[in-house]
Parts: C-alpha cells; structure tokens; sequence
C-alpha cells in the first residue's frame, strides 16, 4: 500500500538533498559532464566524419566491361537489369569515350596516339545501392554472369579501408564510453558516500525503529539518479557548447573544399539515452555507495 | 510474551555482560531492570530489540526467535517495539511533528492520516505548542517526551525504555514516569531500565536486579 508513497517521499527527499547543497550537487554534474562529453564528443565525431564521407565521390563502385562482340539484345539486357532498385546509380561509358577520356589524361596521350584502333571495351560504372563488402561482392558476381558482359572490376578498396577506419572508431567509443561509465559510478558513489556519512544518525535512527535496507536505500537511489540525470544535462551543454565554437570555423573550412558540409547535432533519441544512461550509472554508483555504507554504519554500532 | 532461556552475552574483548540469564515476561506486565551502571541492563533489552544477539541461549518475543532473524526480517519485529533511548536519538534536521511522523513514514502511514495519529500523540506527551519547533531547542525533559512520543506513535504492544530519566531532574522524572504508567494501564507491556528508586517506588510494578550480569527478582 505504502510503495508509490515511499517512492514520492523518497523523490521529494532526494530533491531536497540536492538542493540544499547547490555546490557539491553542481560540481558533481559538471564532473560527471565532462567525463561524458568526452565519449559522446567522439560519438559525434564518428557520425560526422561518416557525413563527410558520404559525401565524398569515391564510392565503391563496380566496373562492368562488356565483350565487344556482344549483341544489341544482350546490351538491352544489360542496361534493364542495372535499372533495377538495388543498383544506385549506372553510367554508361562508350568506348570512344573512354578513349578521348584517355587522351585527355595527362602523360597518356602518346600511348593513346600510337594506336591504329580503339582497343577499349564499352563499359559500365555501376554504384550499388547497398555498401557492405559482402553485398558488393554479390553484386559484381551477379552481374558477371550476365551474358555479354567480358569482365567486372570491383572498386571496393575504399570501402574496405573506410569500414576498418570506422570500426576501429566505434570500438574506440565503446572502450571509452565503457571506462567513462566507470567513472562515473564512481563520481557518483562518492558523492552519495558524502551523503550517507552527512546522514549517519537519520539511519541509524531509521534502523532502531524498523526502517528495511530499502527504505533507507531508496532516497540516496533516486539522489544518485538525479546526480547522473544533471551530469547528463551538463554533457550535452559541454556539447552544446563546443558545437557552437567549432561551427564557424569548420564550414568556413568545408566551404573552401566547395562543400556545404555542416556539423550534424546528436538526435533527440541520442539526446534521450545520454540523459537516461548517466541517470542510470549515477543510481548504480548510489546503490553500491549506500549499500556499503549501511554495512559499515551497522557494524560500527 | 518476552523470554529469556540462558542467555548469555559476551562483547568482544571479554567482557561478559549477561550470564546465563532466565526471564519470563507476561503480556501487559511493568517491569523495572535496576542494578548499577555496567550490569547489563542496556544490553538486556537491546537483545530484546535485536539491536545485539546473544552469544548463546535463546531470547524469544511473541514466540519469535529474535537472535536468529535476518536482517530483512529485524525491521519488522522493531515496529512492533517502542524505544526509549536515554539519549533520545532524535533527528535535529527536521521539526518535532517530523521526529515524531518518522516511524510513520517508515511503516507506509497515509500522510495525513500519519500527521493526525502524530498530534495525538505529542498531545499526550504536551508537546503541541512546540510541534514546529526543531529539538534543538527543546530541555532535556521534553526532548525525552517527544522520544517518547515517537516511541509510542506506532501504537506498539512493547515499550522499551532504557534510563529514560536518568538526565532528568526529579519534577520531569515524576511527569514520565506518570506517563509510562498511563500507558501501562491501557496495556502496554513496559519494561524500564533505571537506576531511580523513587520512580519505581511511586509506581509499583515488579522489579529485577541485575548484577554482574545475574539477574534476580526483587520482592515488592
């Protein structure tokens, strides 16, 4: 009957420690906000740096040489299947302009000039819609099968290097993310282990006449939540804040290479589990720091 | 309703401050613990509240076997135990009505319906002129009746009080002791560690001594 009471006063009481130490309740945000920001801050980073990958025009691209004696239906054939949903984008490249795009090429001309004929194939440059190197290794199977079709060229080292670059970057966040959330239980224990010591007697109080483990716990739980839940707020004003110093410059630099490239903001749902993960670390520093410290203060009796 | 069957307690170090002790309260009885300081009054009942456990022996409330209850379950046995501490052991962070709501709160009482049962009771003990006040500014005899008052709030069937007029001088000594016996006549069970002659004079009630952690029974 008791439980959603006990929750409310446990709230309001949690509440009321904060505020009645508007210092410590600060510092203890800002701690656990650059502890944070400096994962999300990578996070961010990661997402932007795939941005401007994204942006970039050496995607992975298949090269598809057709057999110069292939026939016209086989030429339709061909051209009808790179229509279809999977494939992205698919240039056609005559033959005699792939050769004039040779000539034009520096320090190739004089190949180019010594030849009697043309020895270049018609070709495709296909860019599939999917980017994962086992679904562009599909593709360029499939599409070597066609008939007509003599060879094909998957472009697929770019790929393949940016995929290793991000992956080592994503398992740095996680590393980092993992030992920032380390941090913070302990910021977070250590300033509930301040409370707890500051309450010494209300507990001892509480237990003499017959408050549970629980009740006595709940208060400092919902404290270290609340703790957590402002060191959230402060990591994404610290973001919030490098964001807006970084912006200028780095579209001015952008702008320079021609791009219109701008720094992407965290999502509200990246936003929502900031909020929700530092809420739930500072709870977990609280539960292990009262825990303890209900052991101590009864064995010290 | 409170027995003792050869209890012994030995704190670490030694000392032993009750050997072999066999005692049998009735429901509803008023008993009063004398002997010297260091007879082991203190740790009789804090044994009863299972604030200490015994070393060996068997202490048992309501048939409960309070020296082999878990911590979980400790909580419980002392709602059901009003406690009166010599040294008050109040809470000088929140008003008198919030001491006194405390084991309340605890207990999952209603808030309003916690607020009227703690009027009442600092009614009794004459303390509603100061129900805002903070215990810090309280004497020392009303300090030891809003202790009392918090010990009483949860209607408890057992009150323990352990010298709980030993700071006092003999005016506010008679006025708990009337008090004590008020709630004995409405059948409390009370048992009172004291070393006050006259206060256990002005009452009646049975009488035990302890020395040397032995305890005998006092004839009236």
């Amino acid at each position: 009957m008791g439980w959603l009471r006990h929750q409310k006063h446990a709230l309001t009481a949690a509440l009321g420690r904060l505020r009645a130490q508007p210092v410590s309740t600060l510092l203890t945000a800002l701690a656990m906000g650059v502890a944070i920001s400096l994962p999300a801050v990578l996070y961010l980073g990661l997402g932007n740096l795939g941005q401007v990958a994204g942006n970039l025009p050496a995607q992975p691209e298949i090269s598809l040489f057709l057999d110069t004696r292939a026939a016209d239906a086989q030429r339709a054939a061909i051209a009808a299947r790179l229509k279809q949903p999977d494939i992205a984008e698919a240039r056609f490249v005559p033959r005699d302009e792939a050769l004039a795009a040779l000539s034009a090429a520096q320090g190739l001309a004089d190949i180019s000039a010594g030849l009697t004929q043309n020895p270049l194939p018609d070709a495709w440059v296909v860019r599939p819609q999917a980017t994962s190197r086992e679904s562009l290794t599909r593709v360029a199977d499939e599409l070597g099968k066609l008939p007509g079709v003599a060879e094909t060229h998957l472009d697929s080292l770019w790929a393949d290097r940016l995929q290793a670059a991000l992956a080592i970057g994503r398992a740095g966040v996680w590393l980092l993310a993992s030992l920032f959330a380390i941090a913070l239980i302990a910021i977070s224990g250590n300033a509930i282990r301040a409370q707890v010591l500051a309450r010494r007697d209300e507990i001892l109080v509480s237990r003499l006449i017959g408050a549970t483990d629980r009740y006595i716990r709940r208060p400092f739980l919902y404290l270290g939540a609340l703790q957590g839940l402002l060191g959230g707020l402060a990591a994404i004003g610290v973001l919030a804040i490098a964001g807006a110093i970084l912006r200028a410059p780095v579209e001015r630099l952008a702008a320079l290479y021609g791009s219109t490239f701008h720094l992407l903001a965290p999502t509200p749902v990246e936003i929502g589990a900031v909020l929700a993960l530092t809420a739930a670390f500072g709870w977990i520093g609280a539960w292990l720091s009262v825990t303890r410290a209900l052991q101590q203060v009864e064995a010290a009796r | 309703m409170i027995n003792f069957s050869q209890v012994t307690k030995r704190y670490p170090g030694g000392h032993e401050a009750l050997s072999a002790v066999n005692l049998s309260i009735e429901q509803g009885e008023l008993v009063f613990l004398i002997g010297h300081s260091g007879a082991g009054k203190s740790t009789l009942l804090k044994l009863i509240a299972a604030i200490e456990r015994p070393t060996s022996g068997m202490v048992t409330l309501s048939g409960q076997n309070v020296g082999r209850l878990t911590r979980l379950a400790v909580p419980y046995l002392r709602r059901n135990i009003g406690l009166v501490f010599q040294d008050h052991k109040l809470l000088f962070d929140r008003s008198v009505i919030d001491n006194v709501m405390l084991p309340l709160d605890i207990a999952g009482f209603d808030r309003r319906e916690a607020i009227k049962r703690a009027r009442a009771v600092i009614d009794k003990v004459g303390l509603l002129m100061r129900e805002k006040a903070n215990p810090v500014s309280l004497s020392g005899g009303e300090q030891q009746r809003l202790c009392i008052a918090r010990a009483l709030v949860s209607r408890p069937a057992l009150l323990l009080a352990d010298e709980p007029t030993g700071n006092l001088d003999a005016g506010y000594a008679a006025d708990i002791m009337a008090m004590f016996r008020d709630f004995h006549q409405v059948g409390t069970t009370l048992v009172i560690a004291t070393h006050d002659d006259r206060a256990i004079s002005a009452l009646g009630g049975r009488t035990l001594r302890l020395d040397h952690g032995r305890i005998e029974e006092v004839a009236a």
